[in-house]
């Protein structure tokens, strides 16, 4: 239990009030239309989504996640944390893509990329998933708030979950995806500022970076600093086939979208942005700044391990980088360290509130029930999914517990079988609607088999991760692929539409051909070439 | 780097051109730089400081590779967006 000072609380109620209202100011502007309240009106400059794509990145259990990581595996565990780096190839290539498309959501994307059932089919699917995804990570977040406040304050784990996913309600139900960017920018500086200086504390609680050093010699512990100290080529706990297929599903997922499970609400931070160069940079920086947070929290466990080697219960040394900061931070700091977790918890909570809300709305609402909607009816439509959403996350979060097991394995299923459709989408003209469908129904079906069935039933032997992602892909593509080729491509005219829109990368020429047969692209004369198309 | 392009017009920005292939390979590279560059400062090694450094300047050198592009890309569709925006909704009005 933590106790609390009075310029602890001061420092906490402070900062709460300061990022309820600085959302709820937006308010008339969120208001203003559909196009505001999940876009806030498409013209950002792209340092607030950048702040955006930071701050929501950072949430409650992530600090945990990190430390359980690094902990576990030494500077090792940096790799883990690496999969973010998907957006230094996709902030310049599908980034660019799917801000020229213009789409509110990857689910609208899908009717403007495909067309006809199979891209209404894709449209629902996905939108559908999508309100459930965001429900599902609000109570996951919600309950490790819930946590965090039982271990602190003692409170019953229902009251950290219910007290402040409703705080971070006001200012989205009022003022949309404005509030949601706002607060974000200021929670972003926040959270950064104090990430900063509890690690540097719990460094120098450790006795500095050479005393650091130094014990994890005298330990034996020395590999901990060499984040490249595999364990073998397919053997032990850090494989190096293990850190190829992680490069592999991070760098070259860049191409596609939907790769990575963080894509939806970059999404939403692309569209948002004023033009196509801002949504580039909000992708790439606020990733970078992800990137350099994951190796200040790296060092910070270090000095952790430091100073208790031998916690062996993965719940307890989770903790570590909350460790540092309520056991080193002095009185009258500690407030203002559990208002920076407040400032990444809500912000993360913003965000899924108004992405859940905008694909019920956008795409469920608009699209299929009421087409001819106004612009205020969708605002309000948008404010009640918030709450819809809002109050299925307390549901969520209090069962959390059973379901946990489950839904990991759920999210498992949604990102393996689908990784290299999701970028073949992108890239391949020939690839339709029938092809990518058909590869979500045959990843449901293999990884049920791989990850759970055949080794319950002792068929084959339980694999590791990375072996389950290549054969799922494999498997996944012996479906598809013969599906694509037996179904006809996309409709022309789509196609010809989508290309002169998005100018995708890859390979497109009969499509590029057929937009220059109408005099749809115009003539580019090049130095090398004498003259090109 | 003369070798690289500065000036584009909006149809030669909109091909992807090795400036793009570069980045795409340049970007990466910093984030891993970044990641090492920092942990190794923090831990005051030398080394650490070097890939710092290292990645900077890649940084400077991707910035100014792709930001010409993207800047004529930008100014460019930023014209035609209120089109396809009209376009956009009649597909979800189901009016197209």
């Amino acid at each position: 239990m933590v106790v609390f000072g009075f310029l602890d609380w001061f420092w906490l109620v402070i900062f709460i009030v300061l990022m309820v209202v600085c959302g709820v100011l937006f308010y008339r502007l969120g208001k203003r239309s559909m196009a505001d309240f999940f876009l806030a009106g498409r013209g950002l400059p792209w340092w607030l989504p950048a702040a955006s794509v930071y701050a929501t990145h950072s949430a409650t259990d992530t600090p945990m996640w990190v430390s359980g990581v690094i902990y576990k595996y030494g500077l090792r565990g940096i790799w883990y944390t690496f999969f973010s780096a998907w957006c230094a190839i996709s902030a310049f290539a599908s980034s660019r893509i799917f801000r020229r498309s213009l789409a509110y959501t990857q689910a609208e994307w899908q009717t403007l990329r495909f067309s006809g059932l199979g891209a209404e089919l894709l449209r629902g699917w996905i939108a559908g998933w999508q309100v459930f995804m965001n429900m599902f990570v609000l109570g996951w977040v919600g309950i490790a708030m819930g946590k965090l406040c039982r271990y602190l304050f003692g409170w019953p784990e229902w009251i950290g979950l219910v007290l402040f996913s409703s705080l971070c309600a006001i200012y989205v139900l009022a003022a949309g995806y404005w509030g949601v960017v706002m607060a974000d920018f200021q929670q972003g500086v926040i959270a950064f500022s104090v990430i900063v200086l509890v690690s540097i504390w719990g460094i120098v609680a450790a006795g500095g970076p050479q005393r650091i050093m130094m014990k994890l010699e005298s330990l034996g512990q020395s590999w901990r600093l060499n984040p490249f100290a595999f364990s073998g080529w397919a053997s032990g706990d850090f494989p190096l086939v293990w850190f190829l297929t992680m490069l592999v599903i991070a760098v070259i997922g860049g191409f596609g979208m939907g790769t990575a499970i963080d894509w939806y609400p970059e999404a939403q931070r692309i569209q948002s942005a004023r033009t196509v160069r801002d949504a580039s940079y909000s992708i790439w920086w606020g990733s970078a700044l992800i990137v350099v947070r994951n190796s200040l929290w790296a060092v910070a466990i270090l000095a952790f391990f430091t100073l208790y080697p031998n916690i062996t219960s993965t719940a307890e040394y989770e903790m570590a980088w909350f460790r540092l900061g309520f056991e080193y931070l002095p009185v009258g700091l500690l407030g203002f360290f559990f208002a920076a977790i407040v400032a990444i918890h809500l912000s993360t909570i913003s965000t899924h509130l108004n992405l859940g809300a905008s694909y019920a709305t956008r795409d469920l609402y608009h699209h299929y029930l009421k087409p001819k909607a106004s612009e205020k009816e969708l605002v309000w439509v948008g404010r009640i999914s918030t709450l819809i959403l809002l109050l299925g996350s307390f549901l969520y979060g209090l069962m959390m517990q059973e379901i946990t097991q489950w839904l990991i394995f759920a999210l498992w299923i949604m990102a393996a079988g689908i990784w290299l459709p999701n970028i073949l989408q992108v890239i391949w003209w020939r690839f339709n609607a029938w092809g990518y469908l058909s590869s979500w129904i045959a990843n449901l079906g293999f990884s049920w088999l791989v990850v759970w069935v055949l080794p319950e039933f002792r068929l084959i032997p339980v694999l590791p991760d990375y072996l389950q992602f290549w054969i799922m892909m494999v498997l996944g593509a012996l479906i598809y692929i013969p599906v694509t080729f037996l179904t006809p491509h996309e409709d022309m005219d789509r196609l010809v539409k989508y290309y002169v829109m998005s100018r995708p990368l890859g390979w497109w020429k009969p499509v590029h051909r057929e937009a220059e047969r109408r005099g749809l692209l115009q003539v580019v004369k090049t130095q090398s070439e004498g003259g090109k198309k | 780097m003369s070798w690289i392009k500065k000036e584009w017009t909006a149809q030669e920005a909109d091909r992807w051109t090795k400036e793009d292939y570069l980045t795409f390979i340049i970007s990466p590279l910093v984030y891993v730089l970044v990641a090492l560059g920092v942990a190794f400062s923090l831990l005051l090694l030398w080394y650490g400081w070097v890939i710092l450094g290292v990645s900077i300047v890649l940084l400077v050198i991707m910035i100014k590779i792709i930001d010409p592009k993207l800047k004529a890309i930008s100014e460019d569709y930023e014209i035609k967006q209120k089109k396809y925006l009209e376009d956009l909704e009649k597909i979800a009005r189901w009016e197209e």
